[in-house]
């Protein structure tokens, strides 16, 4: 009789121990998943609903409230609109070197591409020169036709030339900058370029070079005044 | 069992009971049940944050007529205009600043980059999954919630914000024809973005395509610094009850491309509008 109990008793002893295995395991489970079994709990939290503090307000406080709102809202989306653009303005992406030609009521005229800078620190020395298209929004400060480039000096420490003196005419190019050209400050622009089948590229020193058609467009299109995005 | 055997029993399982249920209490239960998720603020009306703003001359000032009875139709459709005020407050707030910000709008499953008031970039959502602690909230308290713009606490990525390539000088031109070259193509590097932002809440920006060996890698490896913040947050809330460990979480599939743009054109700390 001993014999035939001992394997059972044996079985019973190791199943006891089930009960403290399973609270060390959900305890562990708990720790690792804790945000899975807070999503859960919201689940159930959420089928018994909740009360809005509107609810004990009596229809014409609430119709009052509506009122107000409405009329904020209105004040508020009249004052954004304000803030955009007047005028005609583009937007350049700098990510996918793209740019998309707006009307002043933000309707595409034109997308097309473009290239912006190719984020390179030239090292000369102790100087550091960064060339990167800025973000955010420029104004278009000047326009030209057949702008000749004065080239800075980064332009001959690039290519391996002694840098010429300021006024030098060494400085002066008449073929990079395209037909037009779009001053956005700080010696950033829009304007032409001859490498045309790098269009879609991040290639340039910072300015913005598009096709020689989509700039004719744009230059026509934009005015002194107008906005640039940039991002 | 022996006596001393069934005593051991008894301590361990009631040990490990009363862990397990502290555990539960304080991981689970009382941050769910007791504590809001959804961090208050302290919402500002119109006329608080501009006592000048006249209000506009045009509004719809058409309000229904007044029956005496509050329905639950109207508190509905109060909290719909209130959503599209704190909507324009937020808007109008990020507009008046130069920098860029991100407008998710869950309603129609776009991510949007605006400037000024001008929509410069949109994303198409193709997957769009909310915590159950975002979608089992009333309306009234994610209006709450979400009525001020949500700025960036902690941003990580798979992918640099900015790369930039070094290029010594040429000594001659001859150096400096040698060193020109086509122009280098960057392989975009796949995308997983994680955004902490304040009033806890948690954005992830994934990719819809399939990531190659070398991204799987990175991204696999930011999910999991992820999972073991979750697993210190956990053992946090064991020890300091009175800790908040819910993050309501939004996770956003878009296109590698689209993944990209809104993580490299948003400013370092970027804000946020969630329109719902």
């Amino acid at each position: 009789m001993e014999i035939e109990e001992k394997p059972y008793r044996l079985v019973l002893s190791i199943a006891k121990w089930i009960i403290p295995l399973v609270f060390l395991i959900f305890s562990i489970l708990m720790i690792l998943n804790t945000p899975d079994y807070q999503e859960t709990a919201y689940q159930v939290k959420g089928w018994f609903g909740d009360s809005s503090s509107y609810e004990g307000k009596s229809q014409k406080n609430i119709d009052k409230l509506a009122q107000k709102s409405r009329r904020n809202t209105a004040s508020l989306e009249s004052r954004i609109d304000k803030l955009k653009p007047v005028k005609p303005f583009i937007v350049v992406n700098t990510a996918e070197n793209r740019f998309s030609l707006r009307n002043a009521a933000g309707d595409t005229i034109k997308t097309g591409m473009c290239s912006t800078g190719k984020n390179e620190l030239l090292i000369s020395g102790t100087k550091r020169i960064v060339f990167k298209t800025p973000k955010g929004i420029f104004t278009v400060r000047n326009k030209q036709q057949s702008r000749p480039w004065i080239k800075p000096d980064w332009a001959f420490i690039e290519d391996g030339l002694p840098i010429p003196s300021a006024r030098s005419s060494e400085r002066i190019d008449y073929a990079t900058l395209g037909d037009y050209a779009l001053e956005i400050g700080n010696g950033y622009m829009l304007h032409g370029t001859l490498y045309q089948r790098f269009l879609g590229l991040p290639v340039t020193h910072g300015c913005v070079r598009l096709g020689d058609k989509d700039l004719e467009l744009i230059y026509n299109t934009l005015s002194k005044g107008s906005k640039v995005f940039i991002y | 069992m022996t006596m001393k055997n069934k005593l051991v029993f008894w301590i361990v399982t009631a040990v490990l009971g009363v862990s397990f249920m502290y555990i539960l209490t304080s991981t689970v239960v009382l941050p769910v049940f007791t504590k809001s998720v959804l961090p208050k603020v302290v919402v500002h009306t119109t006329e608080e944050k501009d006592k000048n703003a006249k209000p506009a001359k045009n509004a719809d000032d058409s309000a229904e007529p007044s029956n005496g009875t509050n329905s639950k139709e109207s508190v509905d459709k109060l909290i719909e205009l209130k959503k599209k005020e704190f909507l324009a407050q937020s808007r109008l707030a990020l507009a008046t600043e130069d920098s860029n910000y991100l407008v998710l709008d869950l309603s129609s499953k776009l991510a949007i980059i605006e400037l000024k008031g001008v929509v410069l970039h949109e994303a198409k959502i193709i997957q769009l999954t909310l915590s159950n602690s975002i979608k089992h909230h009333n309306s009234e308290v994610l209006t709450n919630w979400a009525s001020e713009p949500f700025v960036v606490k902690n941003i990580e990525a798979t992918i640099p914000k900015i790369v930039f390539f070094e290029k010594i000088a040429p000594k001659d031109t001859l150096e400096a024809n040698k060193m020109a070259q086509e122009p280098k193509i960057i392989r975009q590097g796949d995308v997983l973005v994680v955004m902490d932002f304040n009033r806890n809440l948690r954005l992830i920006v994934s990719q819809s395509e399939l990531p190659d060996p070398e991204g799987l890698k990175a991204i696999t490896e930011l999910r999991e610094s992820y999972s073991k913040q979750e697993v210190s947050r956990s053992l946090d809330a064991i020890t300091h009850l009175n800790r908040e460990p819910i993050k309501p979480q939004i996770e956003i599939v878009v296109s590698k491309s689209d993944a990209t743009i809104l993580y490299k054109s948003l400013p370092l700390n970027p804000r946020m509008i969630l329109k719902f």
